[in-house]
């Protein structure tokens, strides 16, 4: 702050140059948001609409659907973000190793995450058809499968089946940010403890995970947020189903607001997942400002 | 050596590796392969992983059948339109945050991080009932408004990092050589931060390209319609033609990767800077 302190008197000034930026936010963003919680404090009845209170958040209490849901995103969320960072390790290990072709590599490893969500998932809907799919060929004459499957028909391989491609499509990111993150590592400390006799994976485990502990807390935390979220690739594949084995909280919400025309619930289930969203992230940040506190020391 | 997983002499790692990305590109080879595939073969089975018959007809077929190019337009004037105003807001923002001291840049800072975190099917509920009142579904505005306001937080925050490696004795000098301070920001700092607006630029682009639900919403009429909601429409009918859905979505995706060839550089400084610098 110090190095701003010659343009103090100007301080109106600044506001002004972020005026417009906040009028978008404002406008588009909070005016929209806060008129979503009034919103879900109503519930349509026939024509009418009529005040309820939390009357709608009440009834989330017993309606079963919202129990799976709740249960639907947190199996997806959980096996998705883990299988990120899973997969995403080893590539940035191996990408951060290579003597040449890192950047192309990389690019490749990327693309995935470069293309339009709702794409890919279309891409991933005729890889995996029951009849004509390439993934049940190439499955059975490996032997992986004795018979097709209807990978997006039957409950548990339905989910399954987003997971994988959702980590598909999430894995790169995480490893773009690992990568960043291992270029941090002084080389000398691998140096040091190759000469004190450590192996791969001991240099990997007291050497390169300590260092990359604060980063693998923000790139998971970020994962999370946006994996929560997801909503493009479930509604194309599934669209939640079948009998609502995929049905996400996001797809929820959609579907009850869009087609059945229930806004008022709706905003309410939307109104309870940014409030899990909000903990999560209080979480996070409370776990930033220790890890910042012991770094200092 | 660094990482210790990749030496040379360790086929595990390169075969694991092999493996993993062909897992990670197969599925573009296959959209390009059925693409390419008369209508005849596309439902053989076994099928052709390589054809002697590959052919464009299906690209001209949903061209001249589809209103593909309609879709096609409808992304490009809603991404580059979102892409400007983003560049042009966040600049400012940018700007006022990184040269001004202010009493509220802190809640400020954490309304933005707030912004970032919200789902978008909760915001699509009120946002669609705002744009019904004001006579806005099926315009481009209601798009490019929200996409801007979505690419904000991010691109403000990205480019603040970016102005602030500048050194202030630099717009200083400019105002003593009599330029006002819109002018110093113009000629100075701009120029100088070329990188992290093109940065900016990509982020948005991509963000208002990729986007799905709120057009799912705020488009009802075929006419408006942008790629990806076009293209997933093609899915619900009676019988899929997979060559012409993957011809679509191969000239849907082009661009894309063109500009990721040209400008992933950019964009992957931009992003990982943040992320680093946390």
């Amino acid at each position: 702050m110090e190095r701003a302190g010659g343009l103090r008197r100007e301080r109106w000034l600044g506001y002004l140059f972020v005026a417009p930026m906040l009028v978008f936010l404002l406008g588009i963003i909070l005016f929209p948001l806060g008129h979503a919680f009034l919103t879900s404090l109503y519930r349509e009845a026939g024509v009418n609409i009529r005040f309820v209170g939390l009357g709608n958040y009440a009834r989330l209490l017993d309606d079963p659907t919202f129990w799976n849901s709740l249960g639907v995103s947190v199996v997806f969320t959980v096996a998705s973000v883990a299988l990120h960072l899973v997969v995403a390790m080893p590539v940035a290990l191996f990408v951060n190793g290579l003597r040449r072709g890192r950047t192309t590599l990389r690019l490749a490893f990327l693309t995935p995450w470069m293309v339009t969500p709702v794409l890919g998932a279309i891409a991933w809907v005729w890889l995996l058809d029951p009849h004509f799919g390439v993934a049940n060929y190439l499955l059975r004459s490996v032997g992986a499968i004795s018979e097709n499957r209807i990978w997006l028909g039957e409950p548990g391989l339905a989910l399954g089946s987003i997971v994988a491609v959702d980590v598909w499509r999430g894995f790169p990111f995480i490893m773009l940010i690992i990568l960043a993150g291992l270029q941090t590592v002084p080389r000398e400390e691998y140096e040091a403890a190759s000469i004190d006799g450590a192996g791969a994976l001991q240099r990997f485990l007291y050497v390169t995970l300590p260092h990359l502990r604060y980063l693998l807390v923000v790139a998971t935390t970020l994962d999370v947020i946006n994996t929560v979220r997801t909503f493009d690739i479930v509604a194309v594949m599934t669209k939640g189903g079948p009998v609502n084995a995929t049905e996400v909280l996001p797809v929820l919400i959609f579907s009850t607001a869009f087609q059945a025309n229930r806004f008022g619930p709706a905003a309410a289930i939307g109104v309870v997942l940014l409030g899990l969203l909000l903990i999560f992230s209080t979480l996070y940040v409370l776990l930033l400002q220790s890890e910042r506190r012991e770094r200092r020391i | 050596m660094k990482g210790g997983a990749a030496q040379p002499g360790n086929l595990v790692a390169w075969v694991g590796m092999g493996v993993l990305l062909a897992i990670t590109l197969f599925p573009f080879y296959w959209m390009v392969n059925t693409s390419l595939k008369p209508q005849s073969e596309v439902f053989q089975s076994p099928p052709t992983f390589f054809s002697f018959n590959w052919t464009l007809t299906a690209y001209g077929r949903v061209l001249a059948t589809r209103a593909v190019g309609r879709y096609f337009w409808n992304s490009a004037v809603i991404s580059v339109g979102a892409t400007l105003l983003a560049v042009g807001l966040s600049a400012l923002a940018a700007y006022g945050l990184s040269r001004f001291r202010m009493r509220w840049e802190r809640p400020l800072i954490l309304l933005l991080l707030f912004t970032q975190m919200l789902p978008g099917t909760l915001l699509i509920i009120p946002y669609f009932q705002l744009m019904a009142k004001l006579q806005l579904i099926n315009t481009y505005t209601a798009l490019i408004l929200a996409y801007v306001s979505f690419a904000l937080p991010f691109s403000t925050w990205m480019l603040a990092g970016f102005f602030r490696s500048i050194p202030l004795e630099l717009d200083e000098a400019a105002m003593v050589d009599g330029c006002g301070r819109l002018k110093a920001f113009w000629r100075v700092i701009l120029p100088l931060s070329l990188p992290g607006l093109i940065a900016v630029g990509i982020f948005t682009f991509l963000l208002a390209w990729n986007a799905y639900v709120f057009a799912l919403v705020l488009t009802t009429d075929p006419k408006m319609f942008p790629l990806s909601v076009g293209i997933a429409n093609m899915m619900g009918e009676y019988q899929v033609l997979w060559n012409e859905m993957m011809a679509a979505a191969v000239l849907a995706t082009l661009p894309v990767f063109i500009l990721y060839g040209f400008l992933e550089r950019y964009l992957v400084q931009g992003i990982t800077a943040g992320a680093v610098k946390g």
